[in-house]
């Protein structure tokens, strides 16, 4: 019981929201005690020695301290595919190499899929979701109609559910100069 | 008040049977339908035309789907497949009893469907295998309970 009672405080970026930290937030606060401030860095305090400033690291640790809402999948497979899913989100959707590549591999993974892993929400749609979200290559590529078809569905499908939307109203607007990614 | 009226008498007039939760936001008291699983449908013409795009799918189960010939079967895939190529579930982003029952209308269509076809039809298969994932299993005991008595 020691879990629900030690209280984490979350610290973001006001100036560039990390919004897969904020969407794993959203999602946790239920089931932990955790605060968000907003400041200069992204930080998250566990307690006075232990302390993550990275963004993947940050969502790993939220969804590890929340086993009951399955963020990391079920199963040690699902788990890989979580994590093969983060480092996509920060190598491939952020990454220099153009973004067709990676939705090309996206829209392959997700035609016979509602969720990027198994059957239900994983941090790996929170962090994809977020990458794309902050993404002004793909805000332009999904004015074209019937471009990545099965990404476009995921897409809005997940904007369209309560958590993303309340982080979107909140934060997403608020993003003051668009830039291509969120900084590491 | 007026819209929720509108919307109770548009509900029966399309045979809604279980009445809906509404409730209203704001001065203009813009009408509010409340779902019990994803996010809330705002404004009477939204509200409006979910509720018929539910009920269009229930027709189209009991008419089209309900003791259909082999030879409607393709035609039923095909139109499935296309609608639900930007669709998660029938009624758009919310889960509906249309989901429900659809899936139990075409569970014996897709049973006997091969791997191919599987494939041909993707966006069905993965409606289907979304909606399967998402039904509440049934408890059946392993041991009797009941020993005596209640048959």
């Amino acid at each position: 019981q020691g879990r629900e009672s030690m209280a984490l405080h979350l610290t973001i970026n006001s100036s560039n929201p990390p919004l897969g930290v904020l969407l794993a937030a959203e999602h946790v606060k239920g089931s932990v005690n955790l605060s968000v401030d907003e400041g200069k860095d992204n930080k998250l305090h566990v307690s006075e020695s232990v302390q993550f400033s990275d963004v993947n690291s940050i969502t790993r640790y939220l969804a590890r301290v929340t086993p009951t809402l399955s963020l990391y999948g079920s199963n040690m497979l699902e788990q890989t595919e979580v994590d093969h899913w983060l480092e996509f989100s920060t190598r491939q959707v952020c990454g220099q190499s153009g973004l067709a590549t990676a939705l090309g591999e996206l829209d392959k993974a997700l035609a016979l899929r509602t969720f990027l892993v198994g059957h239900s929400l994983t941090l790996s749609d929170l962090c994809v979701w977020a990458a794309l979200k902050g993404n002004n290559e793909w805000q332009s590529i999904q004015k074209q109609a019937g471009a990545f078809s099965h990404v476009a569905r995921w897409f809005s499908f997940l904007g369209s559910q309560v958590p993303f939307t309340a982080v979107g109203n909140k934060y997403a607007n608020s993003k003051a100069p668009p830039r291509k990614c969120d900084e590491k | 008040m007026m819209a929720l009226r509108e919307l109770s008498s548009l509900g029966k007039c399309l045979g809604v049977k279980k009445p809906n939760k509404y409730s209203t936001q704001g001065d203009k008291k813009v009408p509010v339908l409340h779902n019990n699983n994803g996010p809330a449908l705002v404004g009477l013409v939204t509200i409006a035309t979910h509720l018929a795009l539910v009920q269009q799918w229930l027709e189209y189960r009991l008419t089209k789907v309900a003791g259909c010939h082999k030879d409607d079967i393709k035609t039923i895939l095909k139109d499935l497949n296309s609608y639900l190529e930007d669709k998660v579930n029938l009624a758009g982003n919310q889960f509906t009893l249309a989901d429900t029952l659809m899936y139990y209308g075409i569970h014996h269509i897709i049973v006997d469907l091969a791997v191919q076809e599987k494939e041909k039809h993707m966006n069905v298969t993965r409606w289907f295998d979304h909606v399967q994932h998402h039904l509440p299993p049934v408890v059946v005991l392993r041991n009797r309970v009941y020993t005596r008595g209640h048959h």
